[in-house]
């Protein structure tokens, strides 16, 4: 029989989904509601039904570089019709959460961070490196007079930190993931059908992140959600909230190196505004995350597994650390001010060094999947 | 017996309103008749009082009833010997007739009714009078000779389960087991299938349980290597010969057609044959006429020889139903039968590595699975459940058994290795009832595989495993996939299918009859009669029955145990079993009479009737299910039963009231079955659907007990048309005798020739098949027909 698919099941493939949140995948029998209801999948094969045979055989290459894992937005329409609960949606955020892992570079590290045991690791290793950059150059005291974090914490030697650590690192390890992730998400889609293009090219991939961006930009996927509408509000005020403190960070940047203008600036300031109400958005995103994975959907639809929560918690340990410390310096309170913007340090390192190994990775994984999926014509571009 | 007739009319449910009841008695109950009375509730206590006051002090000892159907209230108007006879005049007329305003009349100061309701409603009153005077009470069939002991064929699940049911409800049982060992497959398997709650876990077989009890309970006795030689009788006069299993007996049952051709020839070379026969040898066995002395009596068989595993048939073997002389026969006479598929491509047969279940099952019971090939143990196994090849078609005699048993062994490769694999192709996952739980926590196991799809093939790897190509696949696209071994998914294929196993001295043959109906299996109809089969008497249990697992085999076990005991018990008190239960009548022959022309023995659906060797019919009346086939067959007319006759019957046609000079005003005769049809008439009355009150309509037993005669004397009577209603028949029938319908069928064919000859047109005398629940069409079909007879014309012979 001509083009046949070698099936090759891989059974710990199966048992390390199980351990993602994919616990339920083998309740499947294949009846396709998940498809059907689905609001977002394509009408040309459509996911989840074929992702969820593949991951009850172990099909590794069927699902590990497949755009459709990334099509999907989680909205898990398709989790609260399965009749024999096998959470369809959950089992593609496992797969995500797997893919995540296979294309990050170094592998011990991939393999920690979605541990549940190595937790106190990833947190002692920002303390570790801060200890030893501040203890021998005389800080980590708590300086006298009025709260100024740079006394602290010079603002140089976190730069000397995080300005490698964003522009070195994540852009190093993403890099390598990005072209093993491209790499197989074409070959996965010429083999499966799924790609009216047989080629890669980069200019029109480009053309294609283009057209993705508004959709990215205005949620519209989330907003096809029916069964978890909710995560559509909150998803919407963590990415700009996001966006928002990225911009902060930059214009903070220009002030101090170019401009030469050392803070604490006034509250008065636009960009200082804009940094308080985007932290204020981020926190009532992250609590609007948490209180809907709290809540029953049946079945334990989207409860997340330690891999979301893992991020949840550092997000929701960034902003109120962040909120904090402005809110002790204002109150004077110095015993207070300076270990919680230690920690906010910390959490902050956490977000950039960990980010191509978290569930945060999904920011370029999926806006590239999106972005393809364009390129390959699986969804049109408007 | 000096009749004494009593007629009771009653005036409820709307019979009083409807019909003239005065009429009804001047026209439709004759002078002779001194009892004639009515009441407004006839049902009422009171009106059931003024009936056994007539019975008590009247001596009346047929009572005609005029009232409702005969299917209602029978237990109401039950008045012991007294002979019943219900006129039903409340389902079948007024229920079932809407007055016209154009046919109100009557004499001045008598209530104006329709006339053609009364005129029905007097008919049917007449009908009843003259078929009870014909009528007699019925005497029980009983002979000292009756024996109350049950012999199990087969010690299986099936078997030593029945033999526990009727041993512990205290029938003495035999059970005779064909292998050296009881116990069957269930003894070679290494784990059955759940049967309790949560029924998601394999279990160790309970069959040595079941082994241990039966051979400890004082009423069973077991013989193992034993199978039957024959078996004469009837019930609880069944004679049983019984030999070593695999051997020839002197004993041993001809097929009916060299029984027939041996018994022409001992007529034709007199005595010297006639001794041979006398004196059977295991090489020339005895004809059926004669009785073995030596033979055991007993009173019920059940039926539990189970199953053998479907192999493909090697071409050079002849097709096993008919062998020797009869495949020749057989075979000029017949269509060739397309040959069963081998699945070659499957690999069966030429890869050892490519097993069946039953296979795969013994090796597993043996301990680890091992590759048959090499010796080295099958850490990865396809489970293949169809055969492929242009159909969805699971291999023959697949069922719900084939899928659990996939599933089963799915967890051996499982249990026998932690990272095995085990891959199951299928295309039905049949797994009803609470087998759907064990099919949930199979799929529950990291490394079996599921899918539905179609294997084209499986060939060798050349590495010594075995690499399989399958398309249509839920995976999207044809794959390739490497095993160790394959296991096909065949079937269970009743031991009847191919073995008389029961051998009868009956007249009808040794086997079964109609077998390729139900492809193999004993049953007479799975749906409406469970466990009978087409011999009275036996029945069927387990896998003889339908593949199925222990668990449901121990349970059917009781079914069919129940069976033999309300047979045997039934037959102790001269009744029916079934499915006339309880009916004391049987048929009688008037053998002066008899023609030899052998047409009942050959009808008989239950092969009750034997005949000697020159053709007299030898009558079993325990065989007997009273269906009155042989009544219907009669030429001569000489069979009848004493409550139901040629004459009986022939009475009611003969008088209905026909007018014979209105063109208008014609007659038309139905003659419903009383077991599917006439209950369609009722609840067409019941739901107040309406019908031409042209029709006069006579409940029979079945339609194969409708004999010719009724019709001519209908035809000769003046009436106009003749329409039988009876069962579906054909390969999905639904006659409870199982040939009556389509008997007739046959008979009705001929009296189309007849009627030419009278130069009759055909469309007066017509079959129509009719279910329980199709009530609705009855007005349609009794309009379509009266409208045909309306075109036709009157019968020419009126007035005659």
């Amino acid at each position: 029989m001509a083009n046949s698919y070698l099936v090759e099941p891989d059974v710990n493939f199966v048992r390390q989904l199980k351990t993602m949140g994919g616990e339920t995948l083998k309740k499947c029998y294949q009846c396709a509601t998940c498809s059907v209801v689905c609001p977002i999948s394509p009408d040309e094969r459509p996911f989840p039904r074929k992702e969820m045979i593949a991951a009850q055989w172990g099909l590794k290459d069927k699902l590990v570089g497949n755009m459709d894992v990334w099509l999907c937005h989680h909205c898990n329409d398709c989790s609260t019709y399965c009749p024999r609960g096998a959470r369809p949606g959950d089992l593609l955020n496992a797969v995500r959460a797997y893919s995540i892992q296979e294309y990050a570079w170094p592998k011990w590290l991939a393999r920690i961070v979605p541990d549940p045991r190595f937790w106190w690791l990833l947190l002692a290793i920002p303390m570790a490196i801060f200890v030893m950059i501040l203890g021998p150059a005389g800080y980590l005291k708590i300086p006298a007079g009025e709260i100024e974090f740079a006394k602290f914490f010079p603002t140089l030697l976190i730069d000397l930190i995080f300005v490698p650590l964003a522009t070195f690192w994540v852009p190093l390890v993403f890099g390598i993931g990005i072209y093993r992730f491209m790499t197989d998400l074409h070959k996965n889609a010429v083999a499966e059908g799924k790609a009216k293009r047989k080629d890669l090219n980069i200019p029109d991939f480009l053309k294609s992140l283009a057209c993705a961006l508004p959709a990215i930009l205005a949620h519209s996927k989330f907003d096809e959600c029916s069964s978890n509408k909710d995560r559509y509000i909150s998803h919407l005020l963590v990415f700009f909230s996001f966006l928002g403190l990225f911009v902060v960070t930059n214009c903070f940047f220009v002030a101090l190196y170019i401009l030469q203008l050392p803070g604490p600036y006034s509250m008065g300031n636009p960009v200082k505004i804009l940094a308080n109400i985007s932290a204020v958005a981020l926190l009532v995103g992250v609590i609007l995350m948490i209180y809907n994975r709290l809540q029953d959907k049946g079945d334990n639809i989207g409860k997340g597994s330690y891999f979301d929560w893992s991020l949840i918690i550092l997000v929701l340990g960034l902003v109120v650390t962040g909120i904090l410390s402005e809110v002790t310096r204002i109150a004077h309170a110095p015993i207070l001010a300076y270990p919680i913007y230690f920690m906010h340090l910390v959490f902050v390192f956490c977000l950039f060094a960990y980010l191509p190994f978290s569930k945060l990775a999904h920011l370029v994984y999926r806006t590239l999947a999106m972005a393809y999926s364009r390129y390959s014509e699986r969804e049109p571009c408007e | 017996m000096e009749k004494k007739i009593g007629v009771y009319i009653c005036e409820g449910c709307g019979i009083g309103e409807a019909i003239d009841k005065d009429r009804v008695v001047k026209n439709g109950v004759p002078k002779k008749i001194e009892i004639c009375r009515n009441h407004p509730i006839m049902c009422s206590t009171e009106g059931i009082e003024l009936i056994k006051k007539d019975i008590a002090d009247e001596g009346v000892n047929t009572v005609v009833i005029a009232a409702c159907s005969q299917r209602v209230l029978y237990d109401v108007f039950d008045f012991g010997p007294v002979i019943v006879k219900r006129a039903n005049l409340r389902e079948g007329v007024v229920w079932s007739h809407k007055p016209q305003e154009d046919r109100i009349g009557g004499e001045e100061g008598a209530p104006q009714v329709d006339q053609l309701i009364q005129e029905m409603a007097e008919d049917y009153v007449r009908m009843g009078i003259a078929e009870a005077e014909k009528m007699l009470p019925p005497e029980p069939y009983l002979e000292e000779t009756f024996d109350k002991k049950i012999v199990v064929m087969g010690g299986g699940v099936a078997g030593l389960s029945a033999a526990l049911d009727t041993a512990k409800a205290g029938y003495e049982t035999l059970v005779v087991e064909k292998q050296a060992k009881i116990g069957g497959f269930a003894t070679k398997m290494r784990k059955q299938t759940p049967s309790s709650y949560p029924y998601e876990e394999l279990q160790p077989p309970v069959i040595d349980q079941i082994i241990k009890e039966a051979e400890a309970h004082p009423k069973i006795e077991i013989r193992t290597g034993t199978e039957i030689a024959r078996i004469a009788g009837s019930p609880a006069l069944f004679d049983i010969t019984f030999k070593a299993a695999g051997t020839k007996s002197a004993w041993d049952v001809m097929s009916a057609e060299e029984e027939a051709a041996l018994l022409e020839k001992m007529a034709e070379e007199g005595e010297e044959a006639a001794a041979k026969g006398a004196e059977p040898t295991p090489d020339s066995p005895a004809t059926i006429l004669v009785k073995n002395p030596d033979a055991e009596r007993f009173g019920a068989v059940i039926l539990a020889t189970g199953w053998k595993p479907w192999e493909p048939r090697k071409e050079d073997e002849p097709a096993p139903e008919a062998e020797g002389e009869e495949a020749k026969e057989a075979e000029a006479e017949e269509e060739p039968k397309e040959p069963e598929p081998t699945f070659e491509h499957l690999g069966l047969g030429t890869l050892p590595d490519v097993v069946t279940n039953v296979a795969f099952e013994e090796m597993a019971a043996n301990g680890k699975i091992l590759k048959p090939s090499s010796g080295k143990p099958a850490a990865s196994v396809a489970f293949i459940q169809c055969g492929g090849q242009g159909t969805d078609e699971d291999f023959p005699y697949a069922s719900a058994v084939t899928s659990m048993v996939a599933l089963k062994q799915a967890k051996y490769v499982r249990e026998d290795n932690p990272d095995g694999k085990a891959y199951i192709f299928y295309q039905h996952m049949r797994t009803p009832g609470q087998n759907e739980y064990f099919y949930k926590s199979v799929q529950q196991d990291d490394g079996i595989f599921l899918t539905k799809g179609e294997v084209v093939s499986v060939s060798g790897n050349g590495d010594g495993s075995l690499v399989l190509e399958a398309k249509d696949t839920l995976l999207g696209e044809n794959i390739k996939l490497s095993a160790d071994m394959v296991v096909l998914g065949t079937g269970m294929v009743p031991i009847t299918r191919d073995e008389p196993v029961l051998n009868f001295a009956y007249r009808q043959g040794p086997a079964f009859r109609d077998l390729d109906l139900f492809d193999g299996y004993p049953d007479s109809n799975f749906i409406c009669f469970p466990y009978e089969t087409r011999r009275t008497g036996i029945y069927a249990a387990g896998c003889a029955r339908r593949a199925m697992s222990i668990q449901e085999s121990i349970e059917d076990a009781s079914g069919a145990a129940l069976k033999a005991i309300q047979c045997i018990e039934s037959v102790y008190r001269g009744v029916a079993v079934h499915p006339r239960s309880g009916d004391m009548t049987f048929p009688d022959f008037f053998f002066q009479r008899c023609t030899q022309c052998k047409r009942c023995t050959e009808e008989c659906p239950f092969g009750a009737l034997d005949d000697d060797e020159k053709g007299t019919p030898l009558p079993n009346p325990t065989r007997c299910r009273r269906c009155g086939t042989c009544m219907g067959a009669c030429p001569e007319r000489i069979v009848g039963f004493a409550d139901y006759s040629i004459d009986s019957i022939g009475s009611a046609v003969k008088a209905i009231g026909v007018p014979e000079d209105d063109d208008e005003n014609l007659r038309v005769l139905v003659l419903a079955c009383e077991n599917d049809a006439y209950p369609a008439f009722d609840m067409a009355g019941l739901n107040r659907l309406s019908y031409s009150p042209l029709v006069r309509i006579i409940p029979v037993r079945c339609l194969g007990s409708v004999n010719v005669v009724w019709i001519k004397d209908a035809l000769s009577k003046g009436i106009d048309g003749i329409l039988t209603i009876g069962c579906k028949f054909g390969d999905d029938y639904q006659c409870h005798f199982a040939k009556g319908s389509e008997l007739l069928d046959v008979r009705m064919d001929k009296i189309g020739e007849a009627l030419k000859s009278l130069a009759l047109e055909k469309e007066r005398v017509q079959q129509v098949q009719v279910a329980i629940d199709e009530y609705e069409k009855i007005p349609g079909i009794i309009g379509e027909f009266v409208e045909t007879i309306q075109g036709v014309g009157p019968n020419p012979f009126k007035g005659f």
